[in-house]
């Protein structure tokens, strides 16, 4: 296998850090107190004013922000989650971790992948707990009428904001139009530190819940006693640990300050991909420019026109060409493990979408060469 | 902040700890890589387990090993009640019941023992029992040979939660964690090998290990490291899986440590004997445990025993005042969410060791000048 590794020449994603981030994770392993401290503290209220939410809870991973949002939302053993099936598994398996199951519904088209609200509405019964919206890549679902929408019936709005961590809808930021939001730090993403998430609010009794069950619903943590407020500590609930730690908090706060200049590169690198894409055949590009400017931007989509296989064509063509693509996303329903527990779901946009999605590599220092290589080299692999 | 005289426990963080995860940081490759592959190959061979697993902590290393121990909903695994409370949360993860069972106590040879009491957990077995948690408190060794015995005899799985215990030895030499089919490790910010938030995963066995693997990230059938090696971008999910991975700053951190490890757990055994040496015999103060298990420990903390509940909180009323941090751990079955998985009538010795027990400041950065001034404010706490 080693024989034929190859690292791509231009990867799906790429990872710079500053000076100012490797010293801000220095100092705090230096510091010598590495868990629940200062640092978590100050990234969690600085993320919170970035988002205009009352309360953000940093968390181990957006997976973890996702199971501490459902269990918030009160979803557990016999209840519905309503769920895309366009998106990284952890939206649905984190409903699985409740007890509860997930109900997958369709995406509005290939060139707007994000939750239809006309089908969700459809998909509710009187089991249906919450509904999960994933802004897909960065770019806003229809987040006001789904709210409408889960207002009117009394269930939560979840939000899965890990690609979107400054993006907007009608100036409101995605994260804030639900009950919660689950944001992902994950390397790959806008805002990234390895592993880790967040989770958003405004509820004051849905952040309490999530500080203490992020922390094996401990009336106290090591923090709190090494500061003295208090001295023992009660276990109330099942809690977990889906803690975040202090390098992680302090190398998030030093990226945070940088967040909107890499959006800012990656939303002119995304206009300037979709001016060249469109001189390309046989492809539908998702979204409009018009969404741009308030889209995060995390990804860059692709959905071949042409249905079959060739998206692993295109896609070993152009890895050949020493280009990294990848898949966003395979659906949900379709993995074995979904299949097995929730048979005989179709959802045909999905299917389609998931068979004809190409996602091209995207960094705020990708340069406009590296652009036009991509998209060079895609032209040729789409050519008859 | 603090102001403790003496803190409870410190970490110690040598500059070359430092470059390590700068240099990580520099390579820009976060998540499961090379270095979570080193740290994993080096775990395996500092704990002689063939196989062994990073993970996100001490709890998802737990939950892991109860999914790889096949445990479900309607089995039943025996915990210790005197333990940290992710060893019986664990259980309940899956679905499992956690049935608590008492500690040795002053019950028998080697000292008051806080570990497991093994002939208490056979009385514990029922049709539905499927497991044990063996855990090492404190960093003592429990009695493995006498519970490995008992699972093989009622053929149930034995997990040892050794997130307090790495590097504790059994008498013939072997590492905790490699007894049982699965060991749970912790390298929580306080632990003898810490990184903030992680964990390990040990064992020998191949499709165990496997499990752990799939189950760590999702159940994805390839990862993104994987892929970015040049791998097909399809990739299937064959079960419901967790984000339970460890990230590469922390491998590369815990890479460096590791190779202080034994070291490290020499000078904890080294300030453990100086406090027993000076505390030996004092009046209203008990000493745990015996030379052996001194021997044999790798001394997450360091517990000594007042006469009553009543005089354990007011020594360390004092010892606060006197600018040392100590700590105790409650029995599980006072918490309010575990009061209905045992009764305190049928839990006495963990009841008991509860309420009289109080660990005292350990941490590699104390010296033997540090352990005389605990000795001296716990002599006047006393009196």
């Amino acid at each position: 296998m080693a024989t034929t590794e190859t690292f791509p020449e231009l990867p799906l994603f790429d990872l710079q850090l500053d000076k100012q981030d490797l010293y801000a994770v220095a100092q705090t392993l230096r510091s010598g107190w590495l868990t629940m401290g200062p640092r978590t503290e100050a990234f969690e209220d600085a993320f919170a004013a970035h988002l205009g939410a009352r309360h953000a809870i940093a968390v181990s991973s957006c997976t973890a922000a996702l199971h501490l949002a459902y269990l918030a939302a009160g979803v557990g053993p016999g209840d519905e989650v309503i769920v895309p099936s366009f998106t990284f598994v952890a939206t649905a398996a984190a409903v699985v971790y409740c007890g509860a199951t997930p109900v997958f519904a369709e995406i509005a088209s290939r060139a707007r992948p994000s939750l239809d609200p006309d089908d969700v509405a459809r998909r509710i019964t009187p089991r249906t707990k919450a509904v999960c919206v994933v802004h897909y890549a960065g770019y806003a679902a229809q987040a006001d009428r789904l709210r409408e929408l889960c207002d009117a019936h009394g269930i939560a709005l979840i939000e899965d904001v890990a690609h979107a961590p400054s993006a907007t809808l009608a100036g409101r930021a995605l994260g804030t139009w639900g009950l919660a939001g689950a944001f992902s730090f994950f390397s790959n993403k806008v805002l990234s530190v390895g592993e880790g998430g967040l989770l958003c609010t405004d509820s004051e009794e849905v952040a309490e819940f999530a500080r203490s069950r992020r922390s094996h619903a401990m009336t106290s943590g090591t923090w709190e006693r090494h500061r003295r407020q208090t001295d023992t500590y009660d276990v109330v609930g099942l809690g977990y640990n889906y803690r975040i730690d202090e390098p992680r908090a302090a190398l998030l706060l030093s990226r945070l300050e940088r967040l909107q200049d890499d959006v800012a590169r990656r939303r002119e690198l995304t206009l300037r991909y979709r001016a060249l894409l469109a001189d390309v055949e046989g492809l539908i590009v998702p979204f409009e420019d018009a969404d741009v400017p308030d889209s995060s931007c995390y990804v860059m989509p692709i959905m071949l026109e042409r249905d079959g296989d060739h998206q692993a064509q295109v896609s070993s063509r152009l890895r050949e060409q020493g280009i990294q693509t990848s898949i966003f996303y395979p659906s949900i329903h379709r993995f074995s493990a979904y299949r097995e527990r929730f048979p005989d779901v179709s959802l045909p946009i999905t299917e389609l979408a998931s068979r004809t999605e190409l996602t091209l590599p995207l960094y705020p220092h990708m340069t406009h060469a590296d652009q036009d290589r991509v998209v060079a080299a895609l032209a040729q692999a789409l050519a008859p | 902040m603090s102001n403790w005289r003496v803190p409870l426990t410190d970490v110690a963080m040598p500059e070359q700890d430092v470059q390590a995860v700068l240099d990580c940081l520099r390579s820009g490759w976060l998540t499961m890589g090379p270095r979570t592959a080193a740290f994993e190959a080096a775990l395996a061979a500092y704990v002689g387990a063939p196989h062994a697993l990073a993970v996100s902590s001490g709890t998802a290393a737990l939950h892991l090993a109860c999914l790889a121990a096949g445990l479900g909903p309607g089995d039943e695994v025996i915990v210790p009640a005197l333990t940290f409370v992710a060893s019986a949360a664990a259980a309940r993860y899956v679905g499992a019941e956690p049935v608590l069972c008492d500690i040795r106590g002053n019950n028998g040879a080697g000292g008051y023992d806080l570990n497991i009491d093994v002939e208490d957990a056979a009385r514990r077995i029922t049709p539905r029992t499927r497991a044990i948690v063996a855990v090492h408190f404190g960093g003592y060794p429990a009695d493995l040979p006498a519970l490995r015995a008992l699972c093989d005899q009622h053929e149930l799985v034995l997990i040892e939660d050794c997130a307090e215990a790495i590097g504790a030895r059994l008498p013939d030499g072997r590492q905790v964690g490699t007894v049982g089919e699965l060991g749970a490790f912790s390298f929580f910010s306080k632990k003898q090998l810490c990184v903030g938030e992680g964990g390990m995963v040990a064992t020998a066995d191949e499709d165990r290990a496997e499990r752990v693997r799939l189950l760590r990230s999702h159940a994805l059938t390839s990862s993104t490291w994987d892929r970015h090696r040049g791998h097909d971008p399809a990739y299937d999910v064959v079960d419901i899986g967790f984000n339970y991975r460890l990230d590469e700053p922390r491998s590369a951190l815990g890479l460096s440590r590791l190779e202080r490890l034994d070291a490290d757990i020499a000078d904890r055994r080294a300030l453990v004997r100086a406090y027993r040496a000076r505390l030996a015999g004092l009046p209203g103060l008990e000493l745990l445990w015996d030379e052996q298990a001194v021997e044999l420990g790798s001394h997450f903390f360091f517990p000594v025993l007042l006469p009553s509940r009543e005089e354990r909180d007011r020594f360390r009323e004092r010892l606060a005042a006197s600018g040392v941090q100590t700590t105790w751990y409650p029995a599980l079955h006072t918490f309010s969410d575990y009061r209905r998985a045992g009764a305190a009538g049928e839990l006495p010795r963990a009841g008991e060791a509860a309420d009289r027990h109080c660990a005292l400041p350990l941490s590699i950065t104390m010296h033997e000048a540090t352990v005389e001034v605990v000795v001296e404010l716990v002599r006047a706490a006393l009196g």
